[in-house]
């Protein structure tokens, strides 16, 4: 296999990755807190595409918009509710809750959707570009990450309630001095992580068997890539992704793909000591 | 005296195990510029906190044109008409100055009047509208306090509250931002300032409430209150 096609490779699996932790960095950067349930959302996400692409018959880009507003939902609430009673806490408490509900969550899915690996598979076939063979539902899946990871980008730059997360993430008292109610943008914020987790999910059943064996390894490389692009903001995590699915590509080939996830990590502790603002830096949001 | 559109009694307020506000009484007449001075320390800031909803009341009344608004979030504070110009600015770094002064409309709808509204910030303040593109957080003292004042009335406030006004900046832009100050009051703006400085608060108030350790130790006009002995020694260093 030549250089070109890892990279493309690369590319590819990074896009979904940027997607992937996109909601994650967002939830971190504005309310200082690591949420445990997103691989549970990545993976509800799947499996709701893949219920409803099996039993219904339902094309799966479709289903998409469908499970991300469910997911928005299920996270607002889970906020609003729970988290934001202890929002103000170290970060150890709101650590702990939302594992203590990632708990709850994944073993519901565990016990009754079971953990079988499942795919929606679209059969699109593969094409040939210059000696470069990518499957099509790959470069879709590709390019549906890049365009939610891109409209997430175009809502927080350019909308009024990005502006309030910006100013909630940057000042939370001169925030309700404009009128913000703060408590409500979190769980917006929240819920946004969620949905950006549920869509990435939906895509990420288009292209790979998703079980809830993998909640931890998505939770995982979320994780990785806000460290490697900076935190907080979109651009970040589109670096993050992208530079971790590279990685990941080149290592898999290189040293075997057992290897792969060690290289991911590895590159983390070493950012964490050389430039732990990652890749992007912390400038600002995003 | 018509009704105050303003009128504070009794208010008591502090964080935590410390009380900060003792009994404070003030009345703001419709229209007017009025002024908090004393020292750091005094309280004013804490007052200014509790009438904008960061901070709970603890005892007493705030009353805006009749209506009790004391405890009330400060979303609803905001939305009833009083906007709160913090210390220090407290602008929103990363942002842009449009975007920091269209957060000042961010409770609003009516997307055609805020359009005005900014058209009346950047007339103000025209260093603003050639800086509009530029992350608020990067300019100068002077500019940012005037985008801080910008994102005030971006609300459309019936009564303006600022926080030290004057802090940091150098006599020729206090002058400025006075200036633009009086600006703003002949539109029909009730403006309350807290000031240290009690010079720059004087020349632009009609009056004035004087707070030591938490309690109103002296108001009147700052007409009277810039001729008396005390004042003069205490705070204008005369």
């Amino acid at each position: 296999m030549d250089i070109l096609q890892i990279f493309v490779n690369g590319i590819v699996l990074g896009a979904l990755y940027a997607c992937i932790a996109v909601g994650f960095s967002l939830v971190w950067g504005v309310l200082n807190v690591i949420n445990m349930l997103h691989g549970s959302f990545i993976i509800l996400g799947g499996y709701l595409t893949f219920f409803a692409w099996f039993y219904l018959g339902l094309n799966p880009i479709l289903v998409l918009p469908a499970v991300a507003l469910l997911l928005y939902i299920l996270g607002f609430a889970l906020q609003y509710l729970f988290i934001n009673k202890v929002v103000t806490a170290p970060v150890l408490t709101t650590l702990t809750l939302t594992f203590g509900l990632d708990m709850i969550l994944y073993n519901l899915m565990t016990v009754y959707f079971t953990a079988t690996p499942r795919r929606v598979t679209l059969d699109l076939g593969s094409i040939d570009l210059a000696g470069i063979v990518m499957p099509v539902d790959r470069l879709l899946g590709m390019g549906l990450a890049l365009l939610l990871t891109a409209l997430l980008y175009l809502v927080m730059r350019g909308s009024t309630i990005g502006r309030a997360i910006v100013a909630v993430r940057m000042d939370r008292q001169a925030a309700a001095l404009m009128g913000i109610r703060v408590n409500r943008i979190y769980a917006v914020t929240f819920g946004i992580g969620a949905l950006m987790a549920g869509a990435a999910g939906a895509v990420f059943a288009m292209v790979f068997p998703v079980t809830t064996n993998l909640t931890g390894v998505f939770l995982g490389k979320a994780f990785v890539i806000c460290v490697i692009g900076g935190l907080g903001s979109v651009p970040g995590a589109l670096v993050g992704g992208l530079a971790l699915g590279v990685i990941e590509s080149f290592a898999g080939f290189y040293l075997g793909p057992q290897h792969a996830i060690t290289v991911g990590f590895l590159l983390m502790l070493i950012l964490l000591v050389v430039r732990p603002t990652g890749l992007v830096g912390v400038k600002g949001y995003e | 005296m018509p009704e105050p559109f303003l009128e504070i009694r009794g208010l008591q307020s502090g964080y935590g195990d410390v009380q900060v506000l003792w009994d404070i009484s003030i009345a703001v007449q419709r229209g007017e510029i009025a002024c908090i001075v004393g020292s750091n320390g005094a309280g004013k800031t804490t007052l200014l906190r509790t009438i904008s909803g960061l901070l709970p009341p603890r005892g007493g009344s705030i009353r805006l044109a009749g209506a009790e608004i004391g405890g009330l979030d400060p979303d609803q504070v905001l939305s009833r008409g009083v906007a709160h110009v913090p210390e220090g600015r407290r602008l929103f770094k990363g942002l842009s100055v449009q975007d920091n002064l269209l957060l000042g409309a961010y409770l609003r709808r009516d997307k055609a009047e805020i359009a005005k509204d900014l058209d009346f910030v950047y007339d103000l303040f025209p260093i603003l509208k050639e800086r509009q593109g530029q992350d608020a957080t990067t300019m100068s003292g002077g500019e940012q306090q005037m985008c801080a004042i910008g994102r005030g009335i971006m609300s459309r406030p019936e009564l303006l509250m600022i926080d030290e006004l004057s802090l940091g900046l150098a006599p020729r832009l206090v002058e400025r931002l006075s200036a633009a100050l009086l600006e703003i009051n002949r539109t029909g703006l009730t403006i309350l300032l807290v000031e240290q400085d009690v010079m720059t608060a004087f020349e632009i108030a009609r009056h004035a409430f004087v707070i030591e350790t938490g309690q109103v130790s002296m108001a009147g006009t700052t007409e009277k209150l810039g001729g008396d002995p005390k004042i003069r020694e205490a705070y204008m260093g005369m």
